[in-house]
């Protein structure tokens, strides 16, 4: 142990039972601790109160995050992990990564959702190991499902005979992973600091090894607190990160050779881009093949004003394809197949004979609990890899397979195509144009009158017309939705997606559902505290409008009145006033608004604060959806 | 478009089998009824529809008074019956009466905000 050692757990002890029995001596002098050190050296040392430890694990541990490139943890404070919390502050200097102040924990991993979507690298946040991840479960399971990584750390004291009695007790856990097992990748709870280093390169690494996902690292709070006691002994390893997998080139040249033998090939992307690149790629591949592309929009796959872009046709394109490629595709049973509601009756969308290439790694992450892999559909040429990866070559192959101009015939037809879809979705979008409450096409066409000369985010959507209306060319243009479908995720991603556009000049907006809101809201005190600027529209509908229609089914489907569907679903009476919401956390706000010609001008003053470098709100009574 | 002509003769032909005598209408009742019922809730307050194809557009230029009636009563696809015991001939009928009432807005054209 290093000389400035000092257990203070077992001096609390011992100066508690030496107060009960020598009243008026030096608490501190009867600690065992201090006994200690005064027989060992032979002179009187000062209290052991004022001992230190200079150099904690926790120090340790903050230049291992450092080595990462980890720039933020988000986290609500707790004892579990306050050592580490303090390195990150006073021994990091709160840079790299910097202390982000959450007031949940779900928030902390809906940002670190949001931050690694826009920035592409992971953050961390921190959480006791028992009650933070337990806040935290709900947002790590979005996460998985989205394939997102997030680095966490718990917060722990495994050694049971160093822990304060009471609360340190119902914090504290065998195994704070278990909690989460079923939807993380991966995770450890290291026993000594050079096991925290290996463990946390590892952690990262495959974090961000594709398919990404959560991790959980444990920080030991006995280890953290403590000293280090031979640094010498010590090693950070170094940082390299897998290159994602390209598919088998047999089956890609077996995969190009029908699709160029298609008459009516489509293509499918989810979560098939991780950029800029990926999106050129996949547009030569879809020129090569004059192959119009349904962009389901788990990542930014497809410029929304490109003409092979069909992104409001899939069930027709579906219907009509002989060829489907699938790149990346969370539910590819659901693309081809539906069930109705509420009497669960199969349907079949595509051609009975439609061959179906899948390229993903969707395979070799999955668990069997959480059913987050969707119904089983056999692919006719499944390809194990990653869908970005494998385009160059999948496009070298279509080319090498195709003669100069064989797919001339087809693109007239498809700019036609393109062109009708776009009249369509304008057409529905003026209907109810005037409409108080406001119409969500009419929010979002002024929206994007707004930002679109800036270059953008819309982190966040709860209504659709953005990608039927809006010609996004640009990967951050969106990042996706949240996975798991589990409400409480739009508040923390578009501020974590805010932070990572912040230092990239990109405006940050997002179109955000009440009910969502209200499981989160003190996302907007983070965002106002740490000065993250983005524009928050809140879809006001005052509703939980989707379960209407599922309790009318119910009813229906009961033979019971149909009138009272707004009992639970409604979020009103009271009305919430999210402007005065957002202002008593310090947000600049307007609203609520239901005059669609007041909403334009509402916007402008709220972007002009977000261009100032802060968050701002407008709140707009919306229609449903 | 085979598809489409098939389909709006099976709405016909159904709707001409299952079309009653209609009741006259009130739009003022119908509009409470149409709120009261919920139907705003995917459709929109003014029948404007939804934009994830949760509920088709129901006007301007709504449906014939048999097919409305018959897509209420014993609905195609996803949407819950709403029937007599619960909605009555009456009601549905000022619904009708209300979604019939909507007149058309602009043309998309028409909204310098749709033409980018």
């Amino acid at each position: 142990m290093a000389k400035d050692a000092f257990d203070r757990r077992a001096f609390l002890k011992g100066a508690a039972a030496s107060a009960a029995a020598v009243i008026g001596t030096q608490m501190a002098a009867n600690s065992p601790a201090q006994a200690a050190e005064t027989s060992s050296e032979g002179n009187e040392k000062p209290p052991s109160r004022d001992k230190i430890i200079s150099r904690p694990g926790s120090d340790f541990m903050v230049d291992v995050i450092k080595a990462t490139g980890i720039e933020y943890v988000a986290s609500n404070p707790g004892s579990s992990f306050r050592s580490l919390q303090e390195s990150i502050i006073n021994y990091g200097g709160n840079k790299k990564p910097e202390f982000l102040t959450c007031m949940h924990e779900e928030t902390s991993v809906s940002m670190a959702q949001g931050y690694a979507k826009a920035a592409g690298k992971p953050m961390g946040i921190m959480a006791h190991g028992t009650v933070g991840l337990q806040h935290a479960a709900m947002a790590v399971y979005n996460a998985w499902c989205d394939r997102v990584p997030v680095v966490m750390f718990a917060g722990n004291f495994l050694d049971a005979a160093k822990r304060r009695p009471g609360v340190e007790w119902y914090h504290c856990v065998q195994d704070p992973a278990a909690l989460l097992r079923d939807f993380i990748k991966w995770d450890d709870q290291p026993l000594s600091l050079q096991h925290f280093a290996e463990s946390m390169m590892r952690a990262y690494k495959i974090a961000t090894t594709v398919p990404m996902g959560p991790v959980l690292i444990t920080a030991d709070g006995v280890i953290a607190e403590g000293p280090i006691s031979d640094e010498k002994k010590l090693s950070i390893p170094k940082l390299t990160l897998s290159i994602p997998p390209q598919g088998d080139s047999g089956a890609v040249s077996e995969a190009a050779k029908m699709l160029v033998a298609a008459q009516n090939p489509v293509i499918l992307a989810d979560r098939a881009c991780r950029s800029q690149e990926g999106m050129k790629h996949l547009v030569e591949l879809a020129e090569a093949l004059s192959a119009p592309v349904i962009d389901i929009g788990g990542r930014m796959n497809f410029p929304m004003n490109h003409y092979l872009c069909r992104s409001g046709d899939r069930r027709a394109l579906v219907g009509q394809a002989d060829v489907a490629l699938l790149l990346e595709v969370a539910d590819p049973w659901g693309q081809f197949n539906t069930v109705s509601d509420p009497h669960h009756e199969y349907r079949r969308l595509a051609k009975p004979d439609v061959k179906v290439i899948h390229i993903s790694l969707g395979d070799t992450l999955t668990k069997s609990n959480y059913q987050d892999m969707q119904r089983f559909m056999p692919a006719d040429l499944p390809i194990t890899g990653d869908a970005q990866a494998t385009l160059p070559a999948l496009i070298e192959a279509v080319k090498k397979a195709t003669q100069r101009g064989a797919f001339a015939n087809r693109a007239a037809k498809l700019r036609e195509d393109h062109g009708r879809m776009k009249d369509r979705a304008r057409a529905a979008a003026s209907v109810g144009w005037d409409a108080s409450p406001c119409s969500t096409a009419r929010m979002s066409a002024q929206l994007y009158d707004l930002i679109k000369k800036d270059k953008w985010c819309l982190a966040v959507s709860s209504v659709q017309w953005n990608r039927n209306l809006w010609p996004a060319t640009e990967y951050h243009n969106f990042i996706g939705g949240s996975g798991g479908a589990g409400q409480g995720y739009g508040s923390g991603a578009a501020v974590g997606a805010a932070l990572a556009n912040r230092d990239k000049g990109i405006l940050t907006v997002s179109i955000e559902g009440d009910g969502d809101l209200m499981y989160a809201p003190g996302a907007l005190w983070t965002a106002a505290h740490h000065k993250i600027p983005f524009l928050m529209i809140v879809h006001n509908n005052r509703a939980y409008h989707q379960e209407v229609m599922h309790l009318q089914k119910m009813a229906a489907l009961h033979n019971r009145r149909m009138d009272t569907a707004a009992i639970g679903t409604t979020i009103e009476k009271p009305n919430v006033d999210f402007a005065k919401l957002a202002q008593s956390m310090g947000v600049w706000a307007e609203g609520p608004i239901s005059d669609p010609t007041a909403i334009g001008a509402a916007f402008s003053r709220a972007l002009a604060v977000v261009k100032r470098g802060e968050p701002a709100l407008v709140d707009v009574v919306s229609q449903g959806r | 478009m085979s598809k489409l002509f098939f389909s709006a003769l099976m709405i016909v032909a159904v709707s001409t089998a299952y079309a009653q005598e209609k009741v006259s209408g009130s739009s003022e009742r119908g509009y409470q009824s149409y709120m009261k019922y919920m139907c705003y809730t995917c459709h929109g307050t003014v029948g404007q529809g939804a934009d994830r194809g949760t509920g088709p557009k129901l006007a301007p230029y709504p449906l014939p008074w048999g097919a409305f009636e018959q897509q209420t009563r014993l609905p195609r696809q996803d949407m819950p019956p709403y029937r007599k015991e619960f909605v009555s001939d009456q009601e549905l009928a000022d619904i009708y009466a209300y979604i019939s009432s909507l007149k058309p807005g602009s043309e998309a054209k028409d909204l310098p905000l749709l033409n980018f």
